[in-house]
């Protein structure tokens, strides 16, 4: 291997080392921002002002159907990398389309839940605790709005471009920012859903 | 096999860890709804069960998914999460510790209130809401210092009237002497000499009033919630 091209390579990881610890400040951060937002839910949990309780509104068969489609979508995720890393194009634009469409499923599903919730007239101003609980699930469900805005983007430009090192260097934090909205959503299933039940 | 790509294996996974992964968090999902659903055990230990699988849930993903403290020393990114675990501790417990003594502070004061006999000014219903329409009119006379009906009981939206047939104008304020409190807004009522005064019982609860300038003519009234 040529010195030209073996440092042209170190210059790039060196690179790759600095934008994902930036990506990862900024994941660190925003889990600083939901623990808040847990914390919120953990004190109000119980102030229903006369409304419902969670045990009376959640669904226990909709949360975990949730989870295992977000788990899944987290795990085709990682294959998706896997392939992106080969170079394998088809690969990539198969497993992430996948995890797309579990995106999309989940967030449907999610929607479902609060427009039910509406439509039987418990609101965000209905007690603290739906406050809270709107606030903290309906926070997590920005993320995953805006993961899948982006995932759309970067696969239009790996249809478009093929897979150059920016773009792998992007499914990379994209898959980072995933399994981060996995393990926040374990904990909205745990604490919020599952919790409800104890 | 290069380096680089050993490098790469270790710092990003391989097919079959993510396989590992996936398995033991669909695992990790399942025991503890299994455990809410069926109600295999309850209480205390059931909510230490569940946190204790999302932990562990925790740690899978962030080994297997993430593959944090794969990274080549120094630790950068370990350093960090490490030092956000301890403000996420800080933040979660302190709120919960503070939130709770606050709560079992101020139901422990009220019941010494109410144990000491410091009169009731309040105790259970606290439905408050402004009453569209006026209903039943309940009636008390203050005569010659005593208050009668000692007890009123009322229904919440109903009126009370207080009529002072003394010789001597009143001061009705709320609550224990010396610890005023407002009811329905009135922090207190003048009645002069032969007046009475009508107020609208808004708020549900056992109230207790009386002169302030002489205590011993007190009475109490009780708000049922509709």
């Amino acid at each position: 291997m040529a010195e030209a091209e073996l440092a042209e390579r170190r210059h790039e990881a060196a690179y790759n080392d600095r934008v994902m610890f930036g990506f990862w400040v900024y994941l660190m951060t925003d889990l600083l921002m939901f623990t808040v937002l847990f914390a919120v839910y953990a004190v109000l949990h119980g102030n229903t002002a006369g409304g419902p309780a969670g045990r009376e509104l959640f669904s226990q068969p909709l949360a975990l159907a949730e989870t295992l489609i977000l788990l899944t979508s987290s795990f085709t995720a990682g294959l998706g990398m896997i392939a992106a890393r080969r170079g394998r194009k088809q690969q990539v634009l198969l497993w992430f389309g996948i995890t797309f469409a579990l995106g999309l499923a989940f967030l449907s599903l999610e929607l479902r839940e609060f427009a039910e919730f509406v439509r039987e007239g418990h609101t965000l101003s209905t007690s603290a605790f739906l406050s809270s609980f709107f606030v903290l699930v309906g926070t997590h469900g920005l993320h995953i709005t805006s993961g899948l805005l982006w995932m759309a983007a970067t696969l239009f430009f790996v249809v478009k471009r093929g897979l150059n090192a920016p773009l792998v260097r992007k499914l990379t934090l994209l898959s980072l920012f995933w399994h981060f909205l996995d393990i926040v959503w374990i904990f909205i299933f745990t604490v919020v859903y599952l919790m409800a039940f104890v | 096999m290069s380096s680089t790509e050993q490098t790469t294996k270790r710092e990003h996974g391989t097919t079959a860890s993510y396989i590992a992964g996936f398995v033991l968090s669909v695992a990790f999902t399942i025991i503890p709804y299994y455990l809410v659903t069926r109600h295999v055990v309850s209480g205390l230990p059931l909510l230490a069960t569940i946190l204790g699988f999302a932990v562990l849930q925790m740690i899978v993903q962030i080994v297997f998914f993430l593959h944090l403290g794969r990274e080549k020393s120094p630790h950068w990114q370990l350093s960090f999460f490490v030092a956000t675990a301890g403000i996420i501790f800080v933040v979660v417990a302190g709120s919960l510790w503070i939130m709770h003594n606050l709560h079992a502070n101020m139901a422990a004061e009220a019941s010494k209130k109410l144990v000491n006999g410091e009169a009731i000014y309040q105790i259970g219903g606290e439905k408050t809401g402004a009453c569209q329409e006026a209903r039943a009119n309940h009636q008390v006379i203050i005569r010659d210092g005593s208050v009668s009906p000692l007890h009123i009981e009322a229904q919440l939206c109903d009126t009370l009237t207080l009529i002072n047939e003394d010789d001597m104008a009143r001061v009705i304020a709320f609550g224990p002497h010396d610890h005023h409190a407002t009811y329905a807004g009135e922090a207190e009522l003048v009645l002069g000499k032969g007046r009475g005064k009508t107020i609208t019982l808004s708020e549900s609860g056992t109230y207790r009033f009386h002169d302030h300038l002489h205590e011993q003519t007190a009475g109490i009234f009780t708000v049922a919630p509709q």
